[in-house]
């Protein structure tokens, strides 16, 4: 798969914090690309290097292949932290002077105004909207340009629950497309339903790097409920449970391997038991990043 | 080049602080160039109440080619205001944080300030074109006899005026880059002159002032005002310079490379 960004030993110190550390990585066409980590674990620094507004004290990257210049920046559609606009433009004015910039054709400012669904607001000022519809405009201005990759900083942040739907769903629809995109943010939910990649960052060091498929993988936790009072001492008596939690009134048993949910299921038939809920579990995400970064203590 | 000076008037001009300061600027330098024989009676009826007559009609303030100078230093007066505007279009950048979007989404830094250097020129060149047409309609009404010969003596002023004015922007948008904030930057603006005023008295004591006070010209500012002296002695008999020293110009012309330059590297240094 061809290559969209190579980072090679990225640094950058402000004064003697290092807020990015020798950070190394490759996001390949296609790949949805999570990056996660704590606040100030170097996402948006790592991001401001890759789009020309912070200058790297140490280490390259590339674009496409070729050494980052303004002209690779073009072809990114990028959001950084929060939406930044000209505050006594309208929306369509501010998307206006973003395609000018970019080079973009201004004929597609109506298509993106209806994917972020502005196009009833677009000749209001900016300043008179709302924070959702800011991070509106913002993917809106993001995609004006019809960009090969897209980079988004929390995108859903300050949204209420239609928007992060609808946004995850219009990124769905752009990585269907063929797009790359990078997604950093907090909500690891999130990258774990959209990503096909995630990077974590701690203090600025890449703490891992790898498929989202992979995160669980290995490991099966059953969820399982029944009307039985000692459910609890009788799971322990299966042979497949390595261990067993109890978590809103639901057992948790993480099977030992290969053993699977219906040797579970099987078991407690055999007792006479009949499971009023069984689920396989995979690990989540989020319990995977919380061990990355317990893993390494800095 | 064009599509950078698109871009920053994208910007300017549905920004209303932006038409209202050029309109004062423009609708202040053209009444107060175009007004001048008024100004004259007014001082003649002042001066006639204590028994000074002064003839005006020998002052010849409008005549060709007296004109040129004289109403180039008097709009020099007012770049001030366009220098405002060029702070508040450069520190809104900043307190916006859209110069941040602006590279991000694919201008140089170099480039975007070149879309500041380019709405300098343009502002500069319009005060230049707005006052060679109040000076030639002016000039034509009361010139008693148009003498052709002499016509043009002057008009060089015009280039020295551009150079004026398009120095003191570089000098502002510099400031602006360097501060970031825009009621400090307006503050040190207005406060330049003075400032460099006290340096040079506190460097050009009475003792050295005879061996080293050519190096005045060399001052930033003193540079700018440099290129058009004050015309308005002559009408009191005293000898003035009356034309465009090229040292004055090459001086002014280094500074507002320098200017430029500056702002360059900082903005090149600069995370954003």
């Amino acid at each position: 798969m061809e290559t969209v960004l190579s980072i090679h030993k990225l640094t950058k110190n402000f004064g003697k914090l290092c807020a990015v550390n020798q950070l190394d990585l490759e996001v390949k066409r296609g790949q949805v690309f999570g990056m996660l980590g704590p606040n100030g674990s170097g996402k948006t620094t790592t991001l401001g290097m890759l789009m020309g507004v912070v200058n790297p004290t140490s280490g390259s990257f590339s674009w496409f292949g070729e050494p980052a210049t303004h002209h690779t920046r073009k072809k990114i559609g990028a959001v950084l932290e929060h939406p930044i606009f000209y505050p006594y433009l309208s929306g369509q004015k501010n998307l206006e002077l973003n395609a000018m910039i970019k080079g973009a054709d201004p004929n597609n400012i109506p298509k993106v105004l209806e994917t972020v669904e502005l196009t009833s607001r677009k000749d209001d000022k900016y300043r008179t909207y709302s924070l959702g519809m800011k991070q509106r405009l913002a993917i809106a201005s993001a995609l004006v340009s019809d960009p090969i990759i897209l980079i988004l900083d929390e995108p859903t942040n300050g949204l209420d629950p239609m928007g992060i739907a609808e946004i995850r769903e219009i990124i769905k629809k752009i990585a269907a497309d063929g797009k790359t995109i990078i997604l950093a943010s907090h909500l690891l939910d999130e990258v774990q339903k959209v990503c096909t990649h995630f990077a974590v960052l701690k203090r600025g060091t890449l703490m891992h790097l790898g498929p989202v498929d992979d995160v669980g993988k290995g490991e099966e936790i059953v969820e399982v409920q029944a009307y039985h009072d000692d459910l609890g001492v009788l799971l322990q008596e299966f042979a497949g449970s390595a261990t067993i939690k109890k978590d809103n009134g639901l057992f948790q048993v993480m099977m030992k391997d290969g053993f699977h949910s219906k040797d579970l299921n099987r078991f407690l038939f055999d007792k006479g038991i009949v499971a009023s809920h069984l689920a396989t579990r995979k690990k989540s995400l989020e319990k995977q990043f919380l061990e990355i970064l317990a893993d390494t203590k800095h | 080049m064009l599509h950078l000076l698109k871009v920053d008037l994208k910007k300017m001009t549905s920004y209303r602080t932006f038409w209202v300061i050029c309109g004062l600027y423009f609708l202040t330098l053209g009444f107060t160039t175009a007004s001048g024989m008024e100004i004259l009676k007014w001082l003649a009826s002042k001066g006639a109440e204590f028994g000074a007559s002064i003839n005006i009609n020998r002052i010849p303030l409008y005549h060709f080619p007296d004109i040129w100078q004289n109403l180039i230093w008097i709009s020099g007066l007012f770049k001030i205001v366009l220098a405002v505007m060029v702070v508040i279009s450069i520190t809104n950048e900043y307190q916006y944080r859209t110069i941040r979007q602006n590279i991000i989404d694919g201008l140089s830094r170099w480039e975007f300030l070149q879309s500041k250097i380019l709405t300098n020129v343009l502002l500069s060149l319009m005060s230049v074109v707005m006052i060679l047409s109040i000076a030639l309609v002016t000039g034509f009404i009361y010139t008693p006899t148009i003498e052709w010969d002499y016509f043009f003596m002057g008009a060089e002023f015009f280039v020295a005026y551009f150079l004026e004015i398009f120095a003191f922007l570089s000098y502002a948008l510099m400031l602006g880059i360097f501060i970031q904030r825009s009621g400090l930057t307006i503050v040190l603006l207005m406060l330049s002159h003075m400032i460099e005023a006290i340096i040079k008295v506190n460097i050009f004591r009475s003792g050295v002032e005879d061996q080293i006070g050519w190096l005045k010209q060399f001052f930033p500012l003193e540079s700018i005002t440099n290129l058009v002296p004050l015309p308005f002695a002559r009408y009191a008999l005293q000898e003035i310079q009356d034309y465009v020293a090229l040292s004055a110009v090459a001086i002014a012309l280094v500074w507002t490379i320098l200017f430029n330059y500056f702002a360059y590297l900082k903005l090149k240094r600069a995370d954003i």
